[in-house]
């Protein structure tokens, strides 16, 4: 079967823009946690509140202080990592720019990093392909369009009518970059964005394309995901995943681009391969609701390894899902003991960019790789008592490591788990 | 409110979906669809006109004008009015 490599990285994220940003805001554990401020982020009522909806009046992030993570009064605020200035490439032409969401803005910014640094102007548009990792990820600019028609609908702008699906993102990025191969959106919960890589491996292993971008797309929450995500439990007012602490997760806004190709059809002068995909799985636990399943982690970390034909002792580092969520972070540690995997470190990408939600898998692969390429590993924030100390966790300041081969995990609401393993090159 | 309010209505909204028009002079024998609006933008200018101008009419009623002053004529028949 043909080698599936990666040949070309974006980013963007609220801890930097651009793969240089976001890696040296990754190694010195810089986050940009704060109150969500983006309208149509706060409840209505809480426009002018004090207290904090996932999490009461403490600063996320640097605290030392849980909070308790469960809904509140309707002065409450909601925290999480906003993009502070999301620069697009003047290249860009601005007509479609108008009406772009900003799930599309911050996707074009991070597939126009992705694509000139593999070189993609010279291979034949009809061999890129292109697959977005998301589902309903517009959330909040379809509620501020619904909101400011409220009480005159008939004047919704015509352009909704496209826009409102997430495939829109889609016909954007294939126009503004002439993709003409395929090009669709897939949706595994949070683990979107690495599935979103898993099928384009496939996609060039199977000769469907020569090039398979996989986008992992900005989730842009509204106030209702985020009250309901609070209600249910799962969010916390700081992202400390595997602390004895934790208490679920924070939001943050992010976007990766990951360019795949054959490895045997790159002829393009100055192209340099990150790493080699050896294998991947998805797997489901047959499970509409969010709880983790020990057994479907097991499946894929174990189904990813043997397609990859590694042994356990062979990983060096694993990017975990690590959300910070009390069952999750607990089943996946048990999932990568039972896998054999205690020797490998582990740092926690979530605890400092927040997570990405459909983004996450696709950042965290981004996280990843340039971790692999600089040598070093990025430290985790907030872990201050590991729920279990024996693990090879990266505490608090980044270090050196050699990398030959990594695994990345991912697993979303609905039973979706996922594993990838990489090699370096 | 003249014919010429309603046109000029009409080209700050054609300038609004099509970002290079701006600065670009527009008089009323000019097309959208040859200035390059598609479809969906010329059916958003007219929709961003008609809320302008407080007016709930079916756009399928506004695709004979062949150009934007004969829309402007349209839109003040249909009984636009602009203070």
């Amino acid at each position: 079967m043909p080698d599936a490599v990666v040949t070309g990285l974006g980013v963007v994220s609220a801890i930097g823009q651009g793969k240089q940003e976001f890696a040296r805001s990754l190694f010195d554990g810089r986050s940009a946690f704060g109150t969500l401020r983006r309208p149509g982020r706060q409840l209505p009522a809480a426009q002018h509140g004090n207290g904090h909806a996932n999490g009461h009046g403490h600063e996320p992030g640097n605290d030392h202080e849980p909070g308790n993570g469960a809904p509140h009064d309707n002065t409450a605020v909601f925290l999480g990592a906003e993009i502070a200035d999301l620069r697009l490439p003047v290249s860009l032409p601005r007509k479609g720019l108008r009406t772009a969401s900003l799930s599309s803005r911050a996707a074009l910014a991070a597939l126009h990093e992705a694509w000139h640094e593999a070189r993609l102007d010279d291979v034949r548009p009809e061999r890129i392909g292109l697959i977005v990792g998301g589902s309903n990820f517009q959330q909040r600019e379809l509620l501020r369009a619904q909101e400011e028609q409220t009480q005159q609908p008939w004047y919704i702008r015509p352009g909704y009518g496209h826009a409102f699906m997430d495939t829109d993102l889609c016909g954007l990025c294939t126009e503004m970059f002439n993709i003409r191969g395929f090009a669709y959106t897939l949706g595994a919960a949070s683990a979107s964005g690495q599935v979103a890589i898993l099928q384009a491996v496939e996609a060039v292993r199977s000769e469907q394309a020569d090039v398979c971008i996989a986008i992992g797309a900005l989730t842009d929450l509204s106030y209702w995901e985020l009250q309901a995500l609070t209600s249910m439990g799962a969010m916390g007012s700081a992202c400390r995943p595997f602390d004895a602490e934790r208490e679920g997760f924070v939001y943050g806004e992010a976007c990766g681009a990951v360019v795949i190709e054959r490895a045997d059809r790159i002829q393009r002068p100055g192209v340099e391969r990150y790493a080699r995909c050896l294998g991947g799985a998805m797997i489901m636990d047959g499970n509409r609701h969010p709880n983790p399943s020990l057994i479907g982690e097991c499946s894929a970390i174990s189904h990813a390894l043997r397609r990859a034909g590694l042994l356990p002792q062979q990983i060096d580092y694993v990017n975990p899902h690590g959300s910070g969520s009390r069952i999750g972070d607990e089943t996946e540690l048990q999932a990568l003991r039972t896998c054999d995997l205690q020797h490998a470190w582990i740092n926690t990408t979530k605890s400092i960019t927040g997570h990405g939600l459909a983004a996450a898998g696709a950042v965290e692969v981004v996280a990843t790789l340039l971790q692999m390429r600089a040598g070093r590993l990025h430290p985790s924030r907030n872990l201050d008592r590991p729920m279990e100390p024996c693990w090879c966790f990266v505490r608090d300041t980044a270090q050196s490591c050699d990398v030959q081969h990594a695994l990345t995990i991912s697993i979303g609401f609905g039973g979706v788990n996922s594993a990838l393993c990489w090699q370096r090159l | 409110m003249t014919t010429q309010a309603i046109f000029d209505i009409i080209a700050g909204h054609a300038r609004d979906v099509l970002p290079e028009l701006v600065g670009q002079p527009l008089c009323g024998q000019d097309s959208l669809r040859e200035l390059g609006a598609n479809s969906i933008d010329r059916a958003e200018i007219l929709m961003l006109t008609t809320a302008s101008l407080g007016l709930r009419i079916p756009l399928v009623e506004l695709s004979q004008p062949r150009n934007m002053g004969e829309l402007a004529d349209l839109l003040a028949a249909k009984g636009a009015r602009v203070a």
